[in-house]
């Protein structure tokens, strides 16, 4: 939309200050005549106060102990980090603060210079940005701690630039992301990455304890100073230079902090009137055909020497599905994670786990990978209508979603068998594991395949990986685990056999891993199959989300 | 009878959806099942197709039990469900080729058969855009191919003009007419006079979970409109002009 220019005369020019009231204002009728809102909002106003003195101590800590270099580390990646909190967060939890939505002022007939200065002074009259502001602090107390009144006042300068820096960076890139997320294909993505960087919370906690219990912090002292002259570390490192004599550095990178922030505000300026107008330029049906003009339907479909009949349809479509439908590739990512860290984690908890330890893992991963297809019908809701009208045998539709699993989880359970040997230093244990997570495999979906049918639930028509709904769906996800369990019961007597037969095992794992699992599952589909054609109708009803 | 519904009748929770529903459908017959809003007709098609086990009755697809011998009714019904998803993300050409081995076809005559309905609903043989972006007018389209790829015999049509635009309900009326001068059945549920008034040689009406009336459609209509006839037998009211008199 064209801002028409106006008689100056006429109207009062709109001041930040307006902003600002009304981000008050907005702020304060949110609350009116809810208690639970005040409770959220004081609970809220707590754990900001309580991060901001955290923060605040932390941060001056080493000022107070007179050490410099832990103070030059603090300030540099810690600020850092900070920097990066207000960039992710405001994704993670997307329109945390959207109290002053861009969008209200589309009809507005204001230059959108006074737009972009008023918004980002109402985003710096919030919470966060006073815990953060309080928080970075401490680097001032520390500073003058350490060298004086001249240091404190360049940590000063640089704390509120960073403050300024944080604000712009956070409202820049949820402004850019907003216009983005309006496709179905980048929300896809964005919730497979959140269920990335959830499942790697773990790992990362156990790399940076392992890592902070062996490195020296000489060697951090390198990258200190890299981060330092990056716009994430040099507004917070201001006051370390002038402690360490450097002055030089304080104008150099107030410059590099200034073009950031500039350049940021002309990139949300840019990104705010496709926010204004509520469309996204890019969102629309794309991807019209290059590749694949000589294929015919069915070539399309099977993919990979698939038969070209039923079976191979199904197959086919399982395959795909595991790859774009959101939930299921979220769960397939997550299974990867969890398969390859929770071993590591229980051998590196306990230093001679051995054969044993290695050996109760891997039961737990195998039965995992079965735990995917726990609701398998659940994911696709309705569309499995199209199977039931084509009668679909039980066992032809059970074996295709099974393979279709299979492809994915089959080299994945390969790197973790082939992962965990090698850090023990045992090459000789691949076919051993290798066996026992295909006998897991195989009790697992044992256990899971009438689970998945008798035990379906309705998930919500929605591309977030973790939503489940409300009805029950909770309690009835419990179901997967009573599943584990019993996969682990069943592969159990196979595991503790091998375990006696001592170096035999070593070779004979894998062959007899193959056939036991194999068994179980021939069992299990067997039986759940004649259970699936008695019950079509009655499980479409149970994945169905308005029922 | 291409469909022949005895008896049914479905209940949910405490609500009787479908109380006691008789319907014969003629071989080579297009036949409208009209009805307001919550009559129970999505009820009654899902019953007659065996999306949904009826609580009694029968349903029988020239002269084979849905419900009792499901795998030779099942290959004669085509089907358009209301409300229920497609596997949508898949392309339309892959869905088509889906659907179609699903059925047993052989693949030369699924690609065949499938390149020439996308062309021909003007879906586009080689977009390659998953179903779940189509609009809701292309959907109604893909899984009105669907429906007929494999040739069936009857077709059960839940809503099929509903959120499709002008120009591919024309196309769509053409090809459905096509269908039943070659021979075929078309049952098809509507709240959408006009349509039925236009395409079917019989109709009934379903309300409250039962048929109140059916027959050719002269029959069913009389002298009168199908419009009149229909707001007489759902009960609602017209205007007698003497309330809301400030309009």
């Amino acid at each position: 939309m064209a801002v028409t220019a106006l008689p100056v005369a006429a109207t009062r020019p709109v001041s930040t200050g307006h902003f600002v009231r009304l981000k008050l204002r907005v702020t304060a009728n949110g609350l009116r005549g809810a208690t639970w809102k005040i409770i959220l909002f004081v609970l809220g106003v707590f754990y900001a106060l309580l991060f901001a003195a955290g923060g605040f101590v932390l941060f001056m800590l080493p000022g107070a102990l007179d050490s410099v270099r832990g103070y030059g580390i603090a300030a540099a990646l810690g600020g850092a980090l900070l920097v990066l909190g207000w960039l992710l967060l405001p994704l993670v939890f997307f329109g945390v603060d959207e109290s002053l939505d861009p969008a209200r002022f589309a009809l507005l007939p204001l230059p959108r210079r006074t737009l972009v200065k008023g918004l980002f002074a109402a985003a710096l009259t919030g919470i966060p940005a006073v815990a953060t502001l309080i928080a970075t602090g401490g680097l001032v107390l520390g500073a003058i701690l350490l060298d004086g009144v001249a240091a404190g006042l360049a940590a000063f300068v640089g704390v509120v630039s960073g403050l300024l820096l944080c604000v712009a960076l956070s409202r820049a890139v949820t402004s850019a992301f907003a216009s983005a997320l309006r496709s179905r294909r980048s929300r896809d993505l964005a919730a497979v990455l959140l269920a990335v960087l959830a499942t790697l919370i773990a790992p990362l906690q156990l790399v940076v304890m392992n890592g902070a219990a062996a490195t020296d912090w000489a060697r951090f002292a390198g990258a200190v100073t890299v981060v330092g002259w990056t716009p994430l570390g040099a507004p917070y490192t201001l006051g370390a230079d002038v402690a360490e004599g450097r002055w030089w550095a304080v104008p150099l990178k107030l410059v590099i902090v200034g073009v950031t922030i500039a350049g940021l505000l002309a990139w949300w300026s840019r990104s705010l009137e496709s926010a204004m107008i509520g469309t996204a330029a890019g969102g629309g049906p794309a991807a019209v055909g290059r590749r694949g003009r000589a294929l015919t339907p069915t070539q399309r479909l099977l993919a990979g020497g698939l038969p070209r009949n039923r079976f191979g349809a199904l197959v086919g479509r399982e395959v795909r599905y595991w790859w774009r439908e959101a939930r299921r590739r979220a769960g397939v990512i997550t299974f990867a994670v969890v398969g390859i860290v929770l071993p590591i984690s229980i051998s590196m908890s306990n230093d001679d786990a051995g054969l044993t330890a290695a050996s109760i893992s891997m039961i737990f991963v195998g039965a995992l990978a079965a735990v995917n297809l726990a609701n398998q019908f659940g994911y696709e809701g309705t569309a499995y209508a199209a199977n039931v009208v084509a009668a679909v045998p039980g066992r032809a539709e059970l074996h295709s979603r099974v393979l279709g699993l299979t492809v994915y989880v089959a080299p994945i359970m390969g790197v973790v068998a082939v992962v965990i040997s090698s850090l023990a230093g045992r090459p000789e244990w691949i076919p051993a594991l290798a066996g026992i997570l295909l006998a897991a495999y195989g009790t697992g979906l044992a256990a899971v395949l009438p689970v998945s049918i008798l035990g379906a639930y309705a998930m919500p028509d929605t591309s977030n990986p973790f939503a489940i709904s409300s009805g029950g769906g909770m309690a009835k996800s419990l179901y997967s685990f009573a599943a584990m369990l019993v996969a682990a019961v069943l592969c159990a007597p196979y595991v503790i056999a091998g375990l006696l037969l001592g170096d035999a095992w070593l070779w004979a794992a894998l062959p007899v891993g193959l056939v036991y699992g194999g068994a179980f599952y021939a069992l299990g589909a067997h039986l759940s199959g004649k259970l699936l054609d008695r019950r079509m109708p009655e499980l479409l009803q149970a994945v169905n989300p308005r029922h | 009878m291409a469909l022949a519904l005895h008896g049914l009748v479905k209940r949910f929770d405490t609500t009787l959806a479908v109380s006691g529903v008789d319907l014969n459908v003629p071989v080579g017959s297009f036949f409208g099942l009209l009805g307001p809003n919550g009559a129970g007709k999505t009820t009654t098609l899902s019953m007659a197709v065996g999306l949904l086990r009826p609580d009694a009755g029968q349903a029988q697809v020239l002269g084979h039990d849905v419900w009792a011998d499901p795998v030779e009714a099942k290959r004669l019904l085509g089907v358009l469900p209301d409300g229920v998803r497609l596997f949508d993300r898949l392309t339309g050409a892959e869905l088509l080729a889906y659907h179609g081995l699903l059925r047993g076809m052989e693949p030369g005559v699924v690609d065949q058969r499938a390149t020439e309905l996308l062309d021909v609903l003007a879906l586009g043989a080689d977009n390659r855009t998953l179903v779940v972006d189509y609009s809701a007018g292309m959907k109604k389209k893909i899984g009105l191919a669907c429906a007929l790829l494999h040739g069936p015999r009857v077709l059960v049509l839940d809503e099929p003009f509903e959120a499709v635009d002008p120009v591919s309900a024309a196309l769509i009326r053409d090809i459905l007419q096509r269908y039943v001068s070659g021979g075929g059945t078309v049952v098809f549920s509507s709240h959408v006079m006009e349509v039925v008034e236009r395409l079917c040689d019989h109709v009934a009406i379903l309300a409250a979970g039962t048929i109140k009336r059916v027959g050719t459609i002269d029959e069913v209509r009389g002298a009168r409109s199908l419009e009149d006839v229909f707001v007489e037998v759902v009960g609602g009211r017209t205007s007698t002009g003497s309330e809301l008199a400030w309009l």
